[in-house]
């Protein structure tokens, strides 16, 4: 092997390639989904252990509105999606429209959150009401803030529009989608 | 001209339907093991269906597709696992 193929190998992201995007991002997603595993490992374990306080505390969850959660983030993946598909195609103002509906529907997502979790913290409950309520407010909060901190990304790749930074932003989006789509069962409905 | 929905819209009103049909199976069975089973089954469901047609895991490489399938399959598989012996012991 020469010393130009040794550079051109280095110069390559090996197991990497072939992915969309940036494999800095896929490093950065493969972390997360990690901690997000572990975290629901966790409260999948707490729940076995103590079945009567996660029933209490999954009783007095509104399961509607989280429903409805998992359809405005479902659409909003697909409007991401949407986003690359224009983005591929150079068409940069058509990616920057579904990118921004995208972070619409984000904030829909947010703001629906927020309302629950008023309902709930209005009824009296609280981090400290029991472990269930800790690890919902913990596990469904973590996730929250990689909402907020996707709808950034989305905002900051959606200005140039260009197709790979679009590729390297809808990753982490789809990624917190992936991982609501495991929490909402997980979290509202397995008894 | 008309409009010809394309893998993606099709991606999307599935994981439409399965969070419909999840929200229902919750109603009306609530607390049984086979609806815990069909529950966590239908989020595998869709779940793949992000990998594959959002993050786009369809056109890469197989052992991206296999690692990303595996990681969830068995979240699924243990909280399924978990709820059943729970149920089984009770």
């Amino acid at each position: 092997m020469s010393t130009a193929d040794c550079e051109q190998d280095e110069a390559g992201w090996g197991v990497f390639e072939g992915l969309p995007g940036d494999p800095m991002m896929w490093v950065l997603v493969l972390s997360e989904l990690v901690a997000f595993g572990l975290f629901l490992g966790a409260f999948i374990v707490a729940h076995a252990v103590k079945p009567a306080i996660f029933a209490s505390g999954q009783a007095s969850l509104d399961v509607t509105l989280a429903g409805y959660n998992t359809i405005v983030l479902v659409t909003s993946g697909w409007a991401a999606a949407r986003g690359v598909a224009s983005a591929r195609a150079n068409a940069r103002r058509h990616a920057r429209l579904w990118l921004l509906f995208a972070m619409v529907l984000g904030g829909a997502f947010v703001t629906i959150k927020f309302f629950e979790y008023a309902q709930e913290i209005g009824s009296g409950i609280g981090l400290e009401t029991s472990v269930f309520f800790t690890l919902y407010f913990l596990l469904t909060g973590f996730h929250l803030l990689h909402v907020c901190l996707g709808i950034i990304i989305l905002a900051v790749v959606c200005r140039r529009a260009d197709p790979t930074h679009v590729e390297t932003g809808t990753i982490f989006w789809h990624m917190v989608d992936l991982v609501w789509i495991l929490m909402f069962p997980i979290v509202y409905l397995v008894r | 001209m008309r409009y010809q929905p394309d893998r993606l819209d099709l991606t999307l009103l599935a994981l439409i339907a399965l969070a419909g049909a999840t929200m229902a199976l919750t109603g009306v069975t609530r607390g049984l093991l086979f609806a815990d089973g069909a529950v966590l089954a239908i989020a595998a469901i869709k779940g793949r269906r992000i990998l594959l047609d959002y993050l786009d895991l369809r056109s890469a490489p197989p052992l991206w597709r296999g690692l990303a399938t595996a990681w969830l399959m068995l979240i699924v598989g243990f909280a399924w696992a978990v709820s059943a012996v729970s149920v089984l012991l009770s």
